[in-house]
């Protein structure tokens, strides 16, 4: 009897994540975007009146991401951490996923809102 | 502890990581972070079920360590390592519930407390709360891989006897 509650528990903890993981996978419809590192906002900007550019970004350690701005959208397109995560993971999308760089404390986002 | 007992567990530790470094060659389909389908810990899901607790902790820990070296990758061990504790300890207390018959469950609930421990280091070491975000998604992949080690290693304990 108790492994049947553990069962459902964990089939209930399941599906709710799934349920959350569609939407949080939306597409944003925001155009502001911050760059932050290490808890503190480097850069924050419009998506859409910004030109193409590149920003290259050093982090602590020594090593460095390049972020890049192409036609309103914002990636990753370089780093040289060992695990290229954060360039796999492509353009920003979601309003609630942000681009992570683990090893460079990294992360670019949508900012929020302040209206 | 004895020279044989010490021989298995060097040589599941090896196991393990030979399994580890092979699954990084291995290209991930789903480029977030975190999500990977760790097949090493078919090895930590075996040893939860058959040696003691501490001896499981040694395993675990030398593939940690070892395997941050060989993936030249230091700074993931801060979440692995988070993952790896919040995984054994919860792994350690439902072997006393569950029979041998139920690993995979077993192994889905660890896997998914590997990820809350990972995401909870991460908002730690980022130090942003948004990061949470990831964990709906990391539970779902998670507990697939899961449920697939704790498959293999049922397979596994069926064929080796004690």
């Amino acid at each position: 009897m108790k492994n049947r509650k553990i069962l459902i528990a964990v089939a209930i903890i399941i599906l709710v994540s799934a349920c959350l993981s569609v939407l949080i996978l939306r597409r944003s419809d925001k155009q502001k975007v911050e760059i932050v590192q290490d808890g503190t906002v480097l850069y924050s900007f419009d998506l859409k009146s910004t030109e193409d550019r590149d920003i290259r970004i050093s982090a602590p350690d020594g090593g460095y991401n390049l972020v890049q701005i192409h036609n309103g959208t914002i990636c990753i397109s370089e780093a040289d951490c060992p695990d290229q995560t954060c360039v796999n993971m492509g353009v920003l999308k979601s309003d609630y996923l942000p681009i992570v760089c683990l090893p460079h404390k990294l992360i670019v986002r949508f900012a929020e809102d302040e209206s | 502890m004895n020279i044989r007992r010490m021989t298995e567990l060097a040589l599941l530790s090896s196991v393990a990581l030979i399994i580890f470094v092979i699954e990084l060659r291995i290209p991930n389909p789903f480029p977030i972070p975190g999500v990977k389908l760790g097949l090493a810990n078919i090895v930590t899901v075996y040893a939860v079920f058959r040696y003691r607790p501490s001896e499981t902790a040694m395993i675990m820990t030398v593939r940690l360590l070892l395997g941050a070296m060989f993936s030249g990758n230091p700074s993931a061990l801060l979440y692995s390592a988070a993952g790896a504790i919040a995984c054994l300890c919860g792994m350690l207390l439902l072997r006393r519930i569950l029979p041998e018959k139920q690993i995979w469950l077993c192994s889905v609930i660890g896997a998914m407390l590997h990820n809350i421990g990972q995401i909870t280091a991460a908002i730690i070491i980022m130090r942003s709360f948004r990061v949470i975000a990831y964990l709906p998604i990391l539970l779902v992949t998670g507990s697939l891989a899961g449920a697939f080690t704790g498959l293999c290693t049922q397979l596994l304990l069926n064929r080796i006897k004690r």
